[in-house]
C-alpha cells in the first residue's frame, strides 16, 4: 500500500471515530437531557402562558421535537461554524468557545511540564534499570513504580500533597498562584489571568518577577503529580525494551569490536529501545489529560479538566459536550499521528 | 491423565514465583474480608455493611487509637469498619465490570476474527470508537440518562471496557484460525458456531484470564476515581474513593483520613497485578524461561 492511501484511510477512520464517539454521547445526552436542557434556559419566576411560549420558543430554538440524529446535525453545523453552545457552571457562565479558550491554557501548560518531567524522569531511570539489572537500585526502581503503577492518581497527589506541602512547607497545593498575591492584580479577575491565562507566561508579560515566582511554584505539586501518574509505565516499558536490545547480535558485536559501553549503551541500544517508549507516547498524553480532570480538581486550578468536573457535576450539557469533544478529539489525533509516524519508520505496519 | 499433570505443572510454575504467590495470598485476603462481611458482618464488629455508620457527636477525625485501630474520618466513620465494608463494594462491582466486559468482548473479537471479511472491519471500527472514549466521560453521559448510582457507572465502564478484550480475542482468534485442528474440524463438517464456541473460545480463554486478572485492579481505581470526584451523590455507602475524599478537607489536621482508604486500593491493585504477572508466565513459555 501506498504510504499517502494509508495516511488517507487512516484520516478517514479518525473522522468516523469523531463522529461515533460525539453521536453517541451526543444521543445519551439528549435523550435523557431535553428536561434539562430546557431548566438551563428556562427562567423559574416565568408561569402561565409566557412560560408556555418560553418552552415553545426554546423547543424551536433547540429543534427539540426533531429526531436525534437531526438534532446531532444541528448541533455538527453549529460545531462547523464554531459555536459549540453555552455552559453554566459554578466558575464560569458563558460561551463554550470561550470557556475553552480560558481554560484550555492552563491544562496545555501543565500537560507540557508534566510531560518534560516524564521525558527527564523516565529515560535515565529506565535505563538505569535495564543497565544495572538485578542490583538494589534495580529493585527499589522496579518496587517504586510497580507501586505508582498501581496507585490511584488522587493518592500520588495526596501523598506529595502531604510531604511538600505539610511536613516540609516549600512548595503550595492550592490555587494557580498565591491568592492574597494575585487579589491585588489587575490582570487576574475570577481566578483567570490575562491576556494568555497562563499565570506565570501572564506574569512575566507583565514584568512581576514575585507572582511568576509564585505562579511556578504552583505549578510543581500538579504537574509533578501528572509525570508520577505516567512515568510509572515509560520505566517499565522502557527497561523491559533495553533488556532486550541488550541481548541482540549487534550489540554484542559493538561490545566485541571495543565499542565503550557507555556509547553502547546511549547510542547502539538506547535509540532501539525507545522506539516502542514513544510510541505509546501518544496514549501517554491522552492520560495525562485523563489524568488532568483529577488533578485539577484536587489543587483547584483552572483548567480545562477543573471545568469539565464543574460541568459534568452540574449536568451542563453544553459543557459535557464540549469537553467529550476535546477529550476524544486529543485521543483520535494523538493515535492518527503514532500510526503515520509508526507506519513511515516501519514499513510492515501499513499492510 | 495428561490434561492433570498440565494443570499441576502450571500451579507448579505460579507458585514457584514468590511475588506472584504474595500477590494471590493479599487478593485472597481481600476476597475472603468480601465474603465475610457479605454473610456474617458482626464477625468484625459492623452492623450494617450497606451503609456508612456516622456519629455527629464527634464529627473530627481521630487518630488510630485501640478503639478505633486505623482512627476515624469525617463525620466520626470509623476507619477500619469502613474500609472493610468498602472492600467488599469496591470487589463486587470491579468484577461485574471485569467479567462482563471480558465476556463482550470475547464473543465478539471471536466473531470478528473468525468471520473476517466486512463484518470484521465494521466490528473493528466500533471498537476502535468505543476505545477513545474517555471514561469520565461515558461515565457521566450514562449516569445522566439511568440516574448517578454504582450501577449506571458499571454499564459506563463495561462499555469502554470491552473494546481491549474484543482486540485481544480476535488477535488470539487470528492466529488459532489457521491451526491445522481447525481445518481438520471444518472439513469433518463442524457448524462454524461450534467451531467458534468449543475449539477457538477455550484456546483464546488463559490471555484474557490473564488480562481480567490485571484489569481487576484499574478498574477499582478507576471505580474510586469516579466516586472521588463526586459522581456518585448518595453520600452514605461504603467506598473506598468516597472515603477517600471524605478526609480530603481534613488532609492537614488528619492524614490517615485519606492515606488508609487509599493505601487500601493501592494494595489490592498492587496484589492483583502481581498476580497478573505470575498467571501471564504461566502460560506464556517464552517468558517462563527467563
Amino acid at each position: 500500500m501506498k504510504l499517502w492511501l494509508f495516511i488517507l484511510k487512516r484520516i478517514i477512520y479518525a473522522i468516523i471515530t469523531l463522529i461515533g464517539l460525539t453521536f453517541m454521547v451526543f444521543a445519551l445526552l439528549h435523550v435523557g437531557g431535553n428536561n434539562l436542557l430546557l431548566a438551563t434556559y428556562l427562567n423559574p419566576r416565568l408561569t402561565g402562558p409566557a412560560r408556555e411560549e418560553m418552552i415553545k420558543e426554546l423547543v424551536q430554538r433547540f429543534h427539540l421535537n426533531d429526531p436525534i440524529y437531526v438534532q446531532y446535525f444541528y448541533w455538527l453545523k453549529a460545531l462547523l461554524s464554531g459555536n459549540l453552545g453555552y455552559t453554566n457552571t459554578p466558575i464560569y457562565s458563558g460561551p463554550v468557545t470561550t470557556a475553552i479558550v480560558l481554560f484550555l491554557p492552563n491544562t496545555v501548560m501543565l500537560t507540557i511540564v508534566a510531560a518534560i518531567l516524564i521525558w527527564i524522569i523516565g529515560i535515565p531511570l529506565g535505563v538505569y534499570s535495564a543497565v544495572k539489572r538485578d542490583s538494589i537500585g534495580d529493585h527499589t526502581i522496579r518496587v517504586i513504580t510497580f507501586t505508582l503503577y498501581a496507585m490511584p492518581i488522587y493518592l500520588i497527589a495526596v501523598i506529595l500533597i502531604l510531604i511538600f506541602g505539610i511536613y516540609l512547607k516549600i512548595l503550595p497545593y492550592s490555587f494557580p498562584v498565591n491568592p492574597i498575591l494575585a487579589a491585588s492584580l489587575p490582570w487576574y479577575k475570577n481566578g483567570i489571568s490575562y491576556p494568555t491565562h497562563i499565570v506565570p507566561l501572564d506574569a512575566l508579560i507583565h514584568g512581576n518577577l514575585i507572582v511568576f515566582w509564585s505562579a511556578l511554584r504552583h505549578a510543581i505539586l500538579p504537574s509533578l503529580t501528572l509525570a508520577l501518574a505516567i512515568v510509572a509505565g515509560v520505566i517499565r516499558l522502557l527497561r523491559a525494551q533495553m533488556l532486550e536490545v541488550l541481548e541482540q547480535d549487534y550489540v554484542r558485536l559493538a561490545r566485541a569490536k571495543g565499542v565503550p559501553e557507555k556509547v553502547v549503551i546511549n547510542l547502539h541500544a538506547r535509540r532501539n529501545a525507545l522506539i516502542p517508549v514513544v510510541t505509546s507516547y501518544g496514549y501517554t498524553v491522552a492520560g495525562l489529560l485523563g489524568g488532568a480532570v483529577v488533578v485539577e480538581s484536587i489543587f483547584n486550578y483552572p483548567g480545562i479538566g477543573y471545568w469539565t468536573t464543574q460541568a459534568l457535576l452540574n449536568d451542563d450539557v453544553g459543557g459535557i459536550m464540549a469537553a467529550t469533544l476535546i477529550f476524544g478529539v486529543v485521543f483520535v489525533m494523538a493515535s492518527l499521528i503514532l500510526d503515520i509516524v509508526y507506519a513511515i519508520l516501519d514499513p510492515r505496519i501499513r499492510y | 491423565m495428561e490434561r492433570y499433570s498440565e494443570f499441576r505443572y502450571s500451579l507448579k510454575i505460579f507458585f514457584s514465583n514468590p511475588t506472584a504467590v504474595a500477590g494471590f495470598i493479599i487478593f485472597m485476603l481481600y476476597v475472603i474480608d468480601a465474603l465475610i462481611v457479605q454473610f456474617d458482618p458482626r464477625l468484625l464488629g459492623i452492623s450494617n455493611p450497606n451503609v456508612l455508620q456516622m456519629n455527629f457527636v464527634n464529627p473530627i477525625p481521630q487518630p488510630p487509637s485501640p478503639k478505633h485501630p486505623l482512627g476515624t474520618t469525617y463525620p466520626g466513620i470509623d476507619l477500619l469498619h469502613a474500609i472493610e465494608a468498602a472492600i467488599r463494594f469496591d470487589l463486587y462491582y470491579s468484577i461485574i465490570v471485569v467479567l462482563s466486559g471480558a465476556a463482550l468482548g470475547a464473543v465478539l473479537g471471536i466473531i470478528s476474527g473468525y468471520v473476517g471479511g466486512l463484518l470484521d472491519d465494521v466490528i473493528m471500527r466500533i471498537t476502535d470508537i468505543f476505545f477513545a472514549i474517555p471514561y469520565l466521560v461515558l461515565a457521566i453521559a450514562i449516569g445522566f440518562v439511568l440516574g448517578r448510582t454504582y450501577e449506571s457507572m458499571v454499564i459506563g465502564l463495561v462499555i469502554v471496557w470491552w473494546p481491549l478484550y474484543a482486540r485481544y480475542a480476535r488477535a488470539q482468534t487470528l492466529s488459532i484460525k489457521r491451526m491445522p485442528f481447525i481445518d481438520a474440524a471444518k472439513i469433518s463438517g463442524v457448524r462454524d458456531l461450534k467451531i467458534m464456541f468449543k475449539h477457538i473460545l477455550p484456546n483464546v480463554l488463559p490471555p484474557i484470564f490473564v488480562q481480567i486478572s490485571l484489569d481487576l485492579g484499574s478498574i477499582m481505581v478507576i471505580f474510586s476515581v469516579l466516586a472521588f470526584i463526586g459522581l456518585i451523590p448518595n453520600a452514605s455507602i461504603p467506598e473506598l474513593g468516597y472515603l477517600t475524599s471524605l478526609g480530603l478537607s481534613y488532609i492537614e489536621s488528619a492524614p490517615w483520613a485519606v492515606i488508609f482508604p487509599g493505601l487500601a486500593i493501592t494494595l489490592f491493585a498492587l496484589a492483583v497485578n502481581l498476580m497478573g504477572d505470575g498467571l501471564r508466565d504461566v502460560i506464556d513459555p517464552r517468558r517462563r524461561s527467563s
